[in-house]
């Protein structure tokens, strides 16, 4: 359990995270969305502790993380940079951590063997680990501790397609096991297929905290694209269904269709002896929802991205 | 969120209690950290090496020195203990670089989130740094006390003098000024993050603003320069009576290596890692 209780920081003049009270449960993957700049790395450190608020509580398990005597027991975190010493192998890193908590130098073993890290690349020197590598040894520190409650800021970044799928299924077995996940990203097509469910920041407020699925239904009805070989029969479709009372877009080769399902689209063409090559109900997209969402806050708006680590 | 039946984990109770105090758990991870770097090996090897290089330069200073044509300046026959006090001026460089490169190397890679995040008393880290960097240089200061008694004894020849006594002693009180000297440095980089800037502050104190205090002979100024640490560490292995007792001196020293880590505290706790 995450409590975010009126968490303000400010930097100088500018407001990096603005009065945000949040609650965040245990047996879900939480998302924690936003673009670049938005204030989520800055958040996550307020929880560990490492920046101090202006302003507001952050509080684990009902208490700030400053106060907690073995923390890694109570929190595990992967943040933007894994730190690791360039010249100390990723097991010392780890055994250095699992000391400082009171936890049994095999506990090491056991996490490196959970996050797949041989003997060998956890022998390796911090300055010569991959970005994967050094993704999976800071998930094999969260997990020291066998914490209740696991932050990961980015954690796909920089992933390979198999790491990516790794990631996906190892925090949805977390949050199955009724632990508390929070991730962030900018990226929201990932959060779509992870999260249960999502809190979205825009320029360091609270824009959004709700159920992945209700964020996605209330979004307007789903279009429907259509394509086909038969311009003039496409149009003679696209009459039929505006006359229905459904909005209608043709494009090129084809037409994109709301207000009706795919099946109604489907059974009026056959009707009206239309050939169709394409048929395809578009699922409204954590994207857009999103894109709807934080419209008027990014930051950056057409600017540099990629400034979230400070 | 309200308190669902979920929040009583499923998880394999894998998750052994914790043993030792946070402290111990602190300090172990501490010295962890230290030996799980080349760097801490090379910095000792240059330690001994400047120890062995000055001491023995020093020691054929005091031979030349004796056996020159100007008799006024004589220093006659020295004890070893003197030469290795007198090496330490030079060689407390080396062996501070421990002290400071346990804090400013976390700031500069990034490791100090990790550490706050295992250890989030910036109190019980700092503390802990300072056991292990305490132990290790005072330690360190036996070894090269050692060296150097090694070294200028047969080069000081008739001229030097080593009575077992009297240069264990001289060996101890430089392991002590090492790690508080090393202490010190450990505080002020806590405080001040970056290494170069920590190093020049540190010169400062212990040699630049004292010398140029003593430089006019000015008694007030000399009296002011005798309260800075490189100069109360001088007095305290000089065993001198004047202008305080060689433990004044001692004492003066762990006073600022103390007030160096209140500083780094207070650094610590106040500003965003």
């Amino acid at each position: 359990m995450i409590t975010l209780r009126g968490l303000t920081k400010r930097f100088g003049a500018a407001t990096a995270v603005d009065d945000l009270t949040v609650e965040i449960g245990p047996g879900q993957v939480t998302g924690f969305l936003g673009p670049n700049g938005a204030g989520k790395s800055t958040t996550m450190r307020m929880v560990l502790g490492l920046d101090r608020p202006t302003a507001g509580q952050a509080l684990v398990n009902g208490r700030p993380y400053r106060e907690l005597r073995y923390p890694l027991h109570e929190v595990g975190a992967l943040l933007d940079a894994t730190g690791v010493h360039p010249a100390r192998s990723g097991r010392a890193h780890l055994r250095a951590m699992a000391r400082s908590n009171g936890i049994p130098d095999r506990r090491v073993d056991e996490v490196l063997d959970l996050v797949g890290l041989d003997g060998r690349a956890a022998g390796k020197p911090g300055r010569a680990l991959s970005l994967g590598m050094g993704q999976r040894l800071g998930i094999a520190g969260a997990l020291l501790g066998d914490p209740p409650v696991l932050l990961l800021d980015e954690p796909v970044n920089g992933l390979d397609p198999d790491g990516v799928r790794w990631i996906r299924r190892f925090t949805r077995g977390l949050a199955d096991e009724g632990r508390t996940v929070l991730i962030s990203s900018h990226l929201m097509s990932e959060m779509q297929q992870t999260a249960d469910r999502v809190v979205v920041l825009g320029r360091g407020r609270l824009v959004a905290d709700a159920p992945l699925a209700e964020l996605i239904a209330a979004r307007p009805a789903s279009p429907v694209r259509v394509r086909g070989p038969e311009p003039a029969g496409l149009a003679a479709l696209g009459a039929r269904l505006a006359a229905e009372g459904a909005t209608v877009d043709p494009d090129e080769g084809g037409l994109t269709v709301t207000g009706v399902t795919a099946g109604r689209v489907g059974d009026l063409a056959y009707e009206l002896g239309v050939r169709l090559h394409e048929l395809t109900p578009v699922a409204a997209s954590l994207e857009e929802a999103f894109l709807e969402l934080t419209a008027g806050s990014v930051e950056y708006a057409a600017g540099p991205t990629g400034g979230e680590t400070r | 969120m309200t308190a669902l039946p979920t929040r009583t984990p499923t998880r394999p109770a894998s998750r052994p209690a914790p043993t030792g105090g946070p402290f111990t758990g602190a300090v172990a991870a501490e010295w962890t950290k230290l030996w799980s770097v080349r760097s801490t090996w090379w910095t000792l090897l240059a330690g001994v090496l400047t120890m062995a290089a000055t001491a023995g330069q020093l020691a054929i200073y005091a031979v030349n020195a004796n056996t020159d044509d100007d008799p006024t300046v004589n220093p006659g026959v020295v004890d070893v203990g003197e030469v290795v006090a007198g090496a330490l001026e030079l060689t407390q460089y080396v062996v501070l670089a421990l002290g400071l490169f346990a804090i400013t190397s976390e700031f500069a890679t990034g490791t100090i989130r990790t550490t706050l995040r295992c250890t989030p008393s910036r109190g019980r880290v700092l503390a802990a740094k300072a056991v292990v960097v305490g132990v290790v240089t005072f330690l360190a200061g036996l070894l090269l006390g050692a060296v150097g008694t090694a070294v200028a004894r047969p080069v000081l020849g008739e001229w030097g003098r080593a009575p077992l006594g009297g240069t264990v002693a001289d060996v101890v009180a430089s392991a002590a000024y090492l790690a508080l000297v090393a202490v010190l440095a450990l505080g002020l980089a806590a405080a001040l993050r970056g290494a170069v800037l920590t190093l020049t502050v540190l010169f400062a104190l212990l040699m630049i603003v004292p010398v140029s205090l003593q430089e006019p002979g000015i008694t007030v100024l000399t009296r002011i320069a005798d309260a800075f640490p490189g100069v109360a560490g001088n007095h305290f292995l000089a065993g001198d009576t004047e202008p305080y007792p060689a433990v004044v001196g001692l004492l003066l020293l762990a006073s600022w290596a103390g007030a160096a880590l209140a500083l780094g505290r207070w650094a610590l706790r106040r500003r965003d890692a």
